[in-house]
């Protein structure tokens, strides 16, 4: 094995990937690219930009929307890391049936999940009664929101470990552990880092997820300003009234996910990636 | 004193094991078998990766696994070293950290130190902080062996640690291992299903078939003078024929068998069939012969002291690394193996008559468990 692999010295020819997927690409690029440029174009246009930016609904907003998605990623690598490692390495019919049915949130619309999640913990669901007898009301609080976030977001951080886990053969970690290292710290010493692209990917998609959660967050927590009002829905709401305030509240939003995206893109580059 | 011994036994589907072994200090022990036989899985349970239903192993005098007294050690307490084919040598680490991996923190020789001796003995020098898939495939070995000495492991599982190299590299690298072998004396499993491999490097052999052990004994005992068809077959012997046992000569050791127009001088067997032992003292045998042990002649040989001579006709020559096989019809096909030097040297070509000479003891009895798969008697 050399490093870096040996490049083919002989030039390619044009091939249908080329012939048809330029043209695709320019227009894709444009598509996506365009609708970007416009929403900052018109930003920066607007007087009251910076103090649009600093107004208390956009404070409180982002505050909120940092605080929940961060409490929910918590809980999504508590309970995700472990079962997507059970996803996989256990090959199980059982576990099989349950990898297909981890992906149902991803396609289910957020709002249905905002309704079940009703139907579930609201006041006139199943565990509304025994929960009200605790002096417990889900519904329209920060919990619920934390709740909406976790069902949309923890699907894309477990898919994207499972693959991470997968990548590491076992026989990584039964040398490990003939070299005399515990199971629990051939873990945390081996498979997490070997994984950790994947973990890292998944981790930043179910983030980016958790921030832009909307559906299900206004129908299972509402749209209360300081409690539930994240900002998409301080968005949706200025909407109504500002256009200036959804501008900035916008970009803000377009910004904190972009500087997500690309930090833990860096942080999961690894020199080893190709060679497990 | 056995260093590590056990047996195992396993009936479930697609985990079915019968074997049992014992190795001394400094003793190299070869799982041989064709894929697929159950080599890789005994060792895998002796390292404690998986469990079978019964059995007891022993390590370093140590018992890891009984099953009778329910006695389980984790596999990173049974002080094993485990090669893979492929090594898996940690991809994220460097070649030092790699090495230093498992070195035990608290042990007479300080980590560092253990590491830096291991490093000098496998010649790593210099090698310290690169990146392991920089490495060649012998550097990737002296690696892992590396990195499982570090971890001061009282046996040592090879699973067919020359697998993925070229044959050059790899008769190289035997030779390395033979010597770091004889340095430290680790008792060794080795898994493999190279004969020249289990020949070099084992002291002893353990022959698998369909996850039992069907032969055991010495390498060259085992697997050059195999005494099963099963075996034989296995390890490829050349020539096989089913002769008639013609008349016995206990004084001497040897009998004569014939057929298919062959007449051959045999060692005689202590074959416990019926067939081989019946009271007229007649009866069917297998004989085989490698076709390294045939001599071929161009002139009828004479005062020589091997017992057997026939003559008969080239009829095919193939190129058999190191060599060619010259096949020689006389009565029945007679593979023999003869250098490249050789066969210009005497000009050998199809259709010529040659004489093929080769000693009685170079003839050895085969068993059968089920008859076929060699020609009968003419």
């Amino acid at each position: 094995m050399t490093w870096p692999p040996a490049k083919d010295g002989g030039r390619s020819l044009p091939s249908i990937g080329n012939i048809f997927g330029a043209p695709a690409t320019v227009l894709y690029l444009l598509f996506i690219g365009f609708p970007v440029l416009a929403l900052l174009i018109r930003a920066a246009g607007q007087d009251g930009f910076l103090s649009s930016l600093s107004s208390d609904v956009a404070l409180t907003a982002l505050k909120l929307s940092l605080g929940t998605s961060i409490i929910s990623m918590a809980v999504v690598l508590l309970i995700g890391t472990p079962f997507a490692y059970l996803l996989a390495k256990n090959t199980s019919i059982f576990l099989r049936a349950l990898d297909s049915l981890v992906e149902l949130p991803i396609v289910l619309p957020p709002v249905v999940a905002g309704v079940a999640m009703l139907m579930a913990f609201g006041r006139n669901g199943l565990l509304g009664p025994p929960l009200a007898e605790l002096g417990v009301s889900l519904p329209f609080t920060s919990i619920a929101v934390v709740f909406a976030q976790v069902f949309v977001a923890a699907p894309f951080y477990i898919r994207s470990a499972k693959v991470g886990f997968q990548s590491v053969a076992t026989e990584y970690e039964d040398i490990s552990q003939t070299l005399g290292v515990s199971p629990w710290r051939t873990f945390w010493q081996l498979t997490v880092p070997l994984a950790s692209p994947s973990i890292l990917t998944g981790f930043a998609l179910a983030w980016a997820r958790a921030l832009s959660e909307f559906g299900a967050t206004i129908m299972f927590a509402g749209n209360f300003m300081g409690k539930t009002q994240t900002m998409p829905l301080a968005i949706m709401t200025a909407m109504e009234t500002s256009l200036d305030t959804a501008l900035a509240l916008s970009v803000l939003l377009l910004c904190v996910s972009i500087v997500l995206l690309a930090g833990v893109g860096l942080l999961a580059r690894r020199h080893w990636q190709e060679r497990l | 004193m056995a260093v590590s011994r056990g047996w195992l036994q396993s009936r479930r589907a697609g985990f079915s094991l019968e074997v049992d072994w014992q190795v001394e200090q400094g003793e190299v022990l070869v799982l041989f078998g064709p894929s697929g036989a159950g080599k890789t899985t005994t060792l895998r349970a002796i390292a404690g990766l998986v469990r079978p239903e019964h059995g007891r192993v022993e390590i370093g005098g140590r018992i890891v696994y009984d099953s009778a007294e329910n006695v389980w050690v984790p596999a990173h307490r049974r002080r094993v070293g485990y090669l893979t084919q492929r090594y898996h040598l940690f991809p994220h680490l460097t070649v030092a950290r790699n090495i230093a991996y498992g070195a035990p923190k608290k042990s007479a020789i300080p980590r560092a130190e253990r590491v830096r001796r291991l490093i000098e003995l496998f010649r790593l020098d210099g090698l310290e902080q690169r990146r392991v898939w920089q490495l060649s495939g012998g550097e990737q070995q002296r690696v892992a062996f590396a990195r499982a000495l570090a971890s001061e492991p009282e046996l040592l599982l090879l699973d067919e640690p020359f697998a993925s190299l070229d044959a050059e590299l790899r008769r190289t690298l035997r030779d390395e291992l033979r010597s770091m072998l004889t340095a430290s004396p680790v008792p060794v499993l080795l898994v493999t299903h190279d004969k020249e491999e289990a020949l070099a490097l084992g002291h002893s052999a353990l022959v698998f078939d369909k996850g039992r052990v069907v032969e055991r004994g010495e390498p060259f005992q085992v697997l050059g003078q195999p005494g099963r068809g099963q075996v034989a077959r296995m390890v490829g012997v050349e020539n096989l024929f089913r002769l008639e046992i013609d008349s016995r000569n206990p004084a001497d050791g040897t009998m004569i068998c014939v057929g298919m127009g062959i007449r051959l001088e045999a060692p005689l067997g202590d074959l416990t069939s019926d067939e081989g032992s019946r009271p007229d003292g007649k009866g069917l045998v297998t004989v085989g012969i490698r076709s390294s042990d045939i001599i071929l002649s161009k002139q009828e040989p004479v005062g020589i002291s091997a017992r057997n001579r026939l003559q008969g006709v080239v009829t095919d020559l193939q190129p058999r690394p190191p060599g060619f096989e010259v096949t020689l019809e006389c009565g029945v096909p007679l593979r023999a193996q003869v250098t490249g030097a050789a066969l210009s040297e005497m000009g050998i070509e199809t259709g010529q008559y040659l004489w093929a000479v080769f000693k009685a003891s170079s003839c050895f009895l085969v068993q059968e468990e089920a008859p076929g798969g060699v020609p009968g008697p003419a």
